[in-house]
C-alpha cells in the first residue's frame, strides 16, 4: 500500500512540488547574488533602479557612473590580478601534487596486500575529517615553530596534505570497480610493472584521476579557512581577499566578483561531474 | 624459487615507492602539527604571543571555568559556549535532515537523465565558495534585505524583522551550506531501499505510519546517521558562518580558537580549545566505525 | 600518457619557482597598513617621484598585525600599529630605529603627537593621524544625535538598530567612560561596573561589527559605533548620514609608521617615511581619511569643510575629553575574560 501511496498521483505532486522547493532553497540565494550584481542601486540592494555593468567594470578599475561613494576606495585591478594569480598557482601545483601522490598510494592500496593496511586507510582519510580549523592553527604553529616562512609555499604544503586524501578516495573509487584481467594479461605477455603501468592501468583510471585533480583544484580554490592562518606576506588568495572585502562592508562589487568566481567553479565542477558520471 | 623471491622483494620496493610520498608528507605535515599542538596546549601563553616553555595545565582548567588569578571566579564560560556550538551543531543536522530526506525520496523516485539532472543540481552548489554561499545569506536576511523588503512590500509587515545575527540565522547559513553533505549518504541509502521489504510489512497489516517507523526509517537509518556525522563536524568548528550570520553576537568555540590565535595571542588556549572540538570529533568517529563494524558483522549494510 | 603528465609536471614546476621568494630589487617598497588606511593617490605619487614599486598588504587589527609578523611574515618594510602595539613591536624587538626625528620635515610634526612610552623622541616611528572613534548614524532615523546616552536611549526603543565594534577594548571602554573611569583601569570593580554596563545594553544592540558603513547608509542600522573615518561618507551625503564625538567623551587611536627590523628596503622605506611629512602629500592623505592631522603644517592646507569639521579637528574642550589607550600587559586578561562574558551572557 505504502509503495501504492509513494506512486500515487497526490504523492508524485506533493513530492515534486517539495523537490522544486528544494532546488530552490539551494538556488535562490545564489541567483539573488546574480541578479544583485545587475543593480545599479548601492544603498539598497534588494530594490531594483536599473541595469548596470558597473560593479563588474570597476573591479578591473574602471570608473563608475552610478556611485562616487565607492569609488574612493576600489581596489586596484593590478591587486585582483595578483590575488586571482596567486590563488591559480596554489591551486594547480597543490592539485597537481596531490593528484600525485593521492593516485599512487590509491594504486598501491588496491594492488598489494600488507600488515595493518585497514588502519592505514583509516589514517589516510583522517585529514577529511579533522575540522579545518584545527588544522590550519596545527599547520600554523607548525609552520611557525619549524621557521617556515608563510607565503604561497606554505599554502600549497597546506593544501596538498589534505587534498592528497580526497584524490585517494576519489581514485580508489575508480580502482575498486576496475577490471584487473587485463593487467593481469599484460603481465602475462611479458610486459613490465611500468609499461602496464601506462598502457593499461592508468588509461583505465584516467576518468578518476582526473576526477580527483578537479576536485582537488576546486576545493583548494574555494578553501578559506585553512588558508586563512597559513597565509603569510604577499600571498593572498581571491577567497582571503574576499573575506576582507566582506569585513569591511557589503558593497555592490562584491556581488560581481563572486558572480564570476561562481561561473568559474561551476564550468569546473560540471566538467568533473560530467566525466563522473560519464564513466560510471 | 629465486625468481618468485626477486618478484616479492620488487613488488615490496614498488609499495614502499608508491606509499612514500604519503606517508611522509602525512607525517611530517599532518601528524606531527597535529602533536605539536598538543603539546602547546599544556604551555603557558607568552605575553606578547608564542609560548614560555612551562608546564601549564590551566588552559584546561579555564575552559572548564577554574579560575586563574585571584581576582576571577569560578564561572564555566567556555563551557556555555561549547555547549552552545553543540546545540548549533545539532540544530544543523536536524535542519539539513528535515530538509533533504524527502528531496532524497522525491530523487529516488525519477528515471534515467532525469535523476542524473537533479543530482547534478543538488552537487553544484556545493562547489560555489564557501564566502559566496554565505554572503547570500547576509543579502536575504539583513533589515533592508530580500525576505524583509518583498514582506513590506506585500504589506504583511510593517518593521523589518530582526532575522539576521541571531542563533536562527547562524543556524540557517549552516544548513544551508552543509546540506549536500546530508543529502548524498541519504540518497545512496534511499536509492537502494528494498520496497519488498515495504510491501511485506503492509501485508502483514502494518499501516503506512507503522511501516514507515518500522522499516524504512530503520532501513535508511545508516545514510542518516553517516550524514549527521559528516554534517556535525564541519558545523562545530565553524567559525565564519557565525562571524559574518551572527554578527558575533553569536559566539561559537571556533569563533574563540580564531581570537586566541589571532587576536588575544593565546595560543595554548586556542590549542586547548581545538583539541577539545577534536575530541568531540574523535568519539563521534569512533562511534560511527564501530556501529558500522557491528553492523557489517550482522551482515546488514 | 607520458606526454600528459610530464607537460602536467613541468607546469607543477614551473607553478613551484613562481613561488619562490622574488628577490627584492632595487626600487621595491612593502607596506603593511590597516584596509583602507591610505590615500592609493599617496602611494602612486610616491611610485612615480622616486621610481619605487609599492605593494601594500592590509590587516584589520593590531593583534592580527603583531600575530602575523610573529608568525614570521617577513618582506614587509613599513607597518602602521596604534601607540600602544608600536609600544609592544619595539620591546618586542620587531622594529628598528628609523632616524625621523633628524629627517627634514620633522619639525611640521606636532610634538603632542609623539605619544609612544618607548619611543619619546621619535626616533623609532612618525606618527601617522589620529581620531576619534564616536558614532556614525543616519539622519533619516535619528535627526540629531550628540550623546553616549541618547544613542542607547535610541537602541533601547528601537531594539537591534545599533551596533558597536568588535573590539574588546572600544567596546568596554564605552562602559568605562559611561561610569566616568579611565579606559586603561585595572581596577577589577571598574572593569566590572563597565563590562554590566554593556550587559545591560546588549538586548538592544543588533550586532558586534565593523562592517557597517553601508548598513548605516541604507538604514539598515541606525546608528554605530565607528571610527572617524566615516566622516568621509558622512561628508559625501551630509543630509543623510553624520558623525559626532559623543558628549560624554571617547576613546581616539593615533598609528604611527614604523620600520620593521627585518625591513628589506630599508632606504625606500625611510624616503617614504619623509615623503610622508611633506605638508601637500599629508593633506591629500587627510582629505581621504578624514583623521585627526599630526601635521600642523598640513592642516592649513585642508578644505574648510574638514579643517572646521568638529570630529575630524575637534577643538580643544573635545580633544580633552578623548582618551587613547596603553598597553596592558598581563592584565589585558582582565578584559578578555569580561569581553568572553559579554558576549556570551
Amino acid at each position: 500500500m505504502l509503495d501504492k501511496i509513494l506512486n500515487s498521483k497526490i504523492w508524485a505532486t506533493l513530492f515534486k512540488g517539495y523537490g522544486f522547493l528544494f532546488l530552490g532553497f539551494l538556488y535562490l540565494p545564489l541567483g539573488l547574488i546574480f541578479v544583485y550584481s545587475f543593480n545599479a542601486n548601492s544603498i539598497n540592494m534588494a530594490i531594483w533602479t536599473e541595469f548596470t555593468f558597473d560593479w563588474y567594470l570597476t573591479i578591473f578599475g574602471g570608473a563608475s557612473s552610478q556611485s562616487s561613494f565607492d569609488a574612493a576606495f576600489t581596489e586596484s585591478p593590478d591587486r585582483i590580478f595578483e590575488v586571482v594569480k596567486h590563488s591559480v598557482i596554489v591551486a594547480l601545483s597543490a592539485s597537481t601534487v596531490s593528484t600525485v601522490i593521492g593516485t599512487a598510494t590509491a594504486i598501491a592500496l588496491a594492488r598489494y596486500h600488507f600488515v595493518g593496511k585497514r588502519f592505514y586507510q583509516a589514517l589516510l582519510v583522517l585529514p577529511m575529517i579533522v575540522p579545518d580549523i584545527v588544522l590550519g592553527i596545527a599547520l600554523l604553529i607548525f609552520f611557525v615553530g619549524a621557521g617556515f616562512k608563510l607565503s604561497l609555499l606554505t599554502i600549497i604544503i597546506g593544501h596538498t596534505t589534505f587534498l592528497s586524501s580526497y584524490v585517494f578516495v576519489v581514485v580508489s573509487a575508480r580502482l575498486a570497480g576496475m577490471d584487473t584481467s587485463l593487467e593481469q594479461a599484460s603481465a602475462d605477455l611479458g610486459a613490465g610493472p611500468i609499461t602496464t603501468f601506462r598502457r593499461v592501468t592508468l588509461p583505465q583510471i584516467m576518468p578518476g584521476v582526473v576526477g580527483g585533480f578537479l576536485l582537488a583544484f576546486i576545493i583548494s580554490l574555494d578553501d578559506v579557512v585553512i588558508t586563512y592562518f597559513i597565509a603569510g606576506v604577499g600571498s593572498q588568495t581571491l577567497p582571503l581577499f574576499i573575506l576582507a572585502m566582506m569585513r569591511r562592508g557589503l558593497r555592490p562589487q562584491i556581488n560581481a566578483l563572486a558572480v564570476l568566481l561562481l561561473l568559474f567553479t561551476f564550468v569546473i565542477a560540471a566538467i568533473g561531474l560530467y566525466l563522473r558520471s560519464r564513466k560510471s | 624459487m629465486t625468481s618468485s623471491d626477486t618478484i616479492l622483494k620488487r613488488k615490496r620496493r614498488s609499495l614502499i615507492l608508491l606509499l612514500a610520498p604519503f606517508t611522509v608528507m602525512l607525517s611530517v605535515f599532518f601528524l606531527v602539527p597535529l602533536g605539536i599542538m598538543m603539546v602547546y596546549s599544556f604551555l603557558e601563553p607568552g605575553l606578547y604571543g608564542g609560548v614560555e616553555w612551562n608546564w601549564y595545565p590551566y588552559n584546561y582548567g579555564r575552559i572548564i571555568g577554574w579560575p586563574l588569578n585571584d581576582y576571577e571566579e569560578f564561572e564555566p564560560i567556555y563551557l556555555k559556549i561549547f555547549l552552545n556550538s553543540l546545540q548549533i551543531a545539532i540544530m544543523t543536522v536536524i535542519g539539513t535532515f528535515v530538509i533533504c530526506y524527502p528531496a532524497a525520496f522525491w530523487v529516488s523516485r525519477m528515471q534515467g537523465a532525469k535523476k542524473n539532472l537533479a543530482l547534478f543540481m543538488i552537487t553544484l552548489p556545493f562547489f560555489a565558495n564557501l564566502l559566496v554561499r554565505i554572503y547570500a545569506w547576509l543579502l536575504l536576511l539583513r533589515p533592508t534585505g530580500f525576505f524583509n523588503t518583498v514582506l513590506q512590500s506585500a504589506g504583511l509587515i510593517i518593521e523589518p524583522l530582526d532575522l539576521l545575527f541571531t542563533n536562527f540565522s547562524v543556524i540557517i547559513g549552516m544548513v544551508y551550506i552543509l546540506t549536500p553533505f546530508m543529502f548524498l549518504p541519504i540518497y545512496a541509502n534511499v536509492e537502494k531501499l528494498d520496497y519488498s521489504m515495504v510491501r511485506a510489512s503492509q501485508d502483514l497489516g502494518a499501516n503506512p505510519l507503522q511501516t514507515f517507523r518500522r522499516v524504512i526509517l530503520p532501513l535508511t537509518a545508516p545514510g542518516i546517521i553517516g550524514g549527521s556525522v559528516i554534517v556535525f563536524i564541519p558545523a562545530l568548528g565553524n567559525f565564519i558562518v557565525p562571524s559574518f550570520l551572527g554578527g558575533s553576537k553569536v559566539q561559537m568555540t571556533g569563533n574563540l580558537i580564531e581570537r586566541s590565535f589571532l587576536q588575544s595571542r593565546d595560543w595554548p588556549f586556542g590549542a586547548a580549545l581545538a583539541l577539545l572540538i577534536m575530541a568531540s570529533v574523535v568519539v563521534l568517529v569512533v562511534f560511527q566505525l564501530s556501529r558500522q563494524a557491528k553492523a557489517e558483522a550482522r551482515g546488514v549494510s | 600518457m607520458k606526454r600528459i603528465s610530464t607537460s602536467k609536471l613541468a607546469t607543477a614546476a614551473a607553478a613551484l619557482t613562481l613561488v619562490a621568494p622574488m628577490a627584492s630589487a632595487e626600487g621595491n617598497l612593502a607596506l603593511y597598513n590597516w584596509g583602507e588606511y591610505i590615500n592609493p593617490e599617496v602611494i602612486e605619487k610616491f611610485s612615480e617621484e622616486f621610481d619605487v614599486e609599492v605593494t601594500l598588504d592590509t590587516y584589520s587589527t593590531n593583534e592580527e598585525l603583531l600575530a602575523r609578523l610573529q608568525a614570521g611574515a617577513t618582506g614587509y618594510d613599513l607597518v602602521w600599529p596604534s601607540v600602544h602595539m608600536h609600544d609592544i613591536m619595539q620591546k618586542t624587538g620587531l622594529l628598528q630605529p628609523s632616524g625621523v626625528n633628524k629627517m627634514p620635515g620633522f619639525e611640521n610634526i606636532d610634538p603632542g603627537s609623539i605619544r609612544s612610552k618607548e619611543d619619546p623622541n621619535a626616533e623609532y616611528c612618525l606618527p601617522y593621524a589620529w581620531g576619534a572613534v564616536g558614532i556614525f548614524y543616519n539622519k533619516e532615523l535619528i535627526p540629531e544625535l550628540t550623546s553616549w546616552q541618547q544613542f542607547f536611549d535610541y537602541a533601547k526603543e528601537n531594539p537591534g538598530r545599533v551596533t558597536m565594534l568588535d573590539d574588546l577594548r572600544e567596546t568596554i571602554g564605552v562602559g568605562l567612560i559611561m561610569n566616568g573611569n579611565s579606559v586603561n583601569s585595572t581596577d577589577k570593580d571598574e572593569i566590572a561596573a563597565a563590562e554590566q554596563f554593556i550587559l545591560e545594553q546588549k538586548p538592544n544592540i543588533g550586532a558586534f561589527r565593523y562592517d557597517i558603513l553601508p548598513l548605516v547608509t541604507s538604514g539598515d542600522m541606525a546608528a554605530s559605533h565607528w571610527y572617524v573615518g566615516a566622516v568621509l561618507n558622512a561628508n559625501q551625503n551630509p543630509d543623510l548620514l553624520g558623525f559626532v564625538v559623543p558628549e560624554e567623551g571617547a576613546t581616539m587611536y593615533q598609528e604611527d609608521i614604523c620600520l620593521l627590523a627585518s625591513a628589506p628596503n630599508p632606504d625606500n622605506a625611510k624616503l617614504f617615511m619623509q615623503f610622508m611629512m611633506r605638508p601637500d602629500i599629508s593633506a591629500l592623505n587627510t582629505e581621504r581619511l578624514t583623521n585627526g592631522s599630526v601635521n600642523t603644517a598640513a592642516i592649513e592646507l585642508l578644505p574648510e569643510e574638514l579643517k572646521g569639521h568638529p570630529a575630524v579637528n575637534p577643538p580643544a574642550d573635545v580633544r580633552a575629553k578623548l582618551q587613547i589607550f596603553d598597553d596592558l600587559g598581563k592584565d589585558l586578561k582582565l578584559y578578555t575574560r569580561s569581553w568572553d562574558r559579554i558576549k556570551t551572557n
